[in-house]
């Protein structure tokens, strides 16, 4: 599927739609299931004629976002996961409450946290060596494997530019 | 709790209005959207520095004379 495509939030919708309904014909009737079908491919219907649209919204879901929009959909998207993993809280203090089952909402929470401390690590900044110290203590190691000295991590300047914390 | 926005005061619109275009013409140009336009205009969006630079050298302008590193502190 092409990156800016009016089709890609449509047909998302009318897969995970369909999914549901495929779970409510287990569960529930065919009847239910049906109006489950219709429901959603009335919302894919809508999601198409937003993604039509010359505004923010039809850019994010039409998948031809810019760096501001970009920016507005990940702010939107850490406000709808505060709001979710909040009524997750919410619904599972009051299920504790009443004495009955809360793994759902407890399964909410704990997906949410994870997820975004995955998300930390993959795109938060990854703490690297100095470059002083690769050119530095490693290389004046390689050398001093080398050539058998044993002054260069002491007496070169870049050995002694770089003090890890903590070392006092 | 609410972030704090910092916004870089610009000359987009007169530049783009000395040359005669509208933000149609400069969204096209820039590859960016009509709405980011109108943001960065009314002081509402700082581009990023790949755009800011794709702006300035737009009007053939240093990035400088386009953007004022003065800083308006705006709540978000």
């Amino acid at each position: 599927m092409p990156k800016n495509s009016r089709w890609y939030a449509p047909l998302c919708t009318l897969a995970i739609g369909s999914v549901v309904a495929g779970a409510v014909a287990i569960g529930h009737t065919w009847g239910d299931a049906l109006i489950t079908e219709v429901v959603t491919v009335v919302m894919s219907l809508v999601y198409f004629v937003v993604t039509g649209r010359d505004s923010d919204v039809g850019a994010i879901y039409g998948q031809r976002s810019d760096e501001r929009q970009q920016q507005v959909r990940a702010r939107a998207s850490r406000l709808a996961f505060v709001t979710a993993i909040s009524a997750a809280f919410v619904c599972a203090v009051i299920s504790v409450a009443l004495n009955e089952s809360y793994w759902q909402a407890d399964v909410i929470v704990t997906a949410g946290g994870v997820g975004f401390l995955f998300g930390i690590g993959l795109y938060g900044a990854h703490d690297e060596r100095p470059t002083n110290f690769d050119i530095g203590i490693m290389a004046s190691s390689a050398e001093r494997d080398h050539e058998g000295s044993s002054d260069d991590v002491s007496t070169t300047p870049d050995a002694e530019a770089y003090t890890p914390k903590g070392d006092g | 709790m609410l972030s704090t926005l910092y916004i870089m005061k610009n000359d987009v619109r007169e530049q783009r209005r000395q040359r005669g275009l509208s933000q149609i013409d400069l969204a096209a140009g820039l590859g960016v959207s009509r709405q980011t336009i109108i943001a960065i205009e009314s002081g509402k969006y700082s581009p990023s520095l790949p755009l800011a630079f794709r702006i300035a050298r737009f009007f053939n302008q240093p990035v400088e004379s386009i953007f004022d590193p003065e800083e308006e502190e705006l709540g978000a």
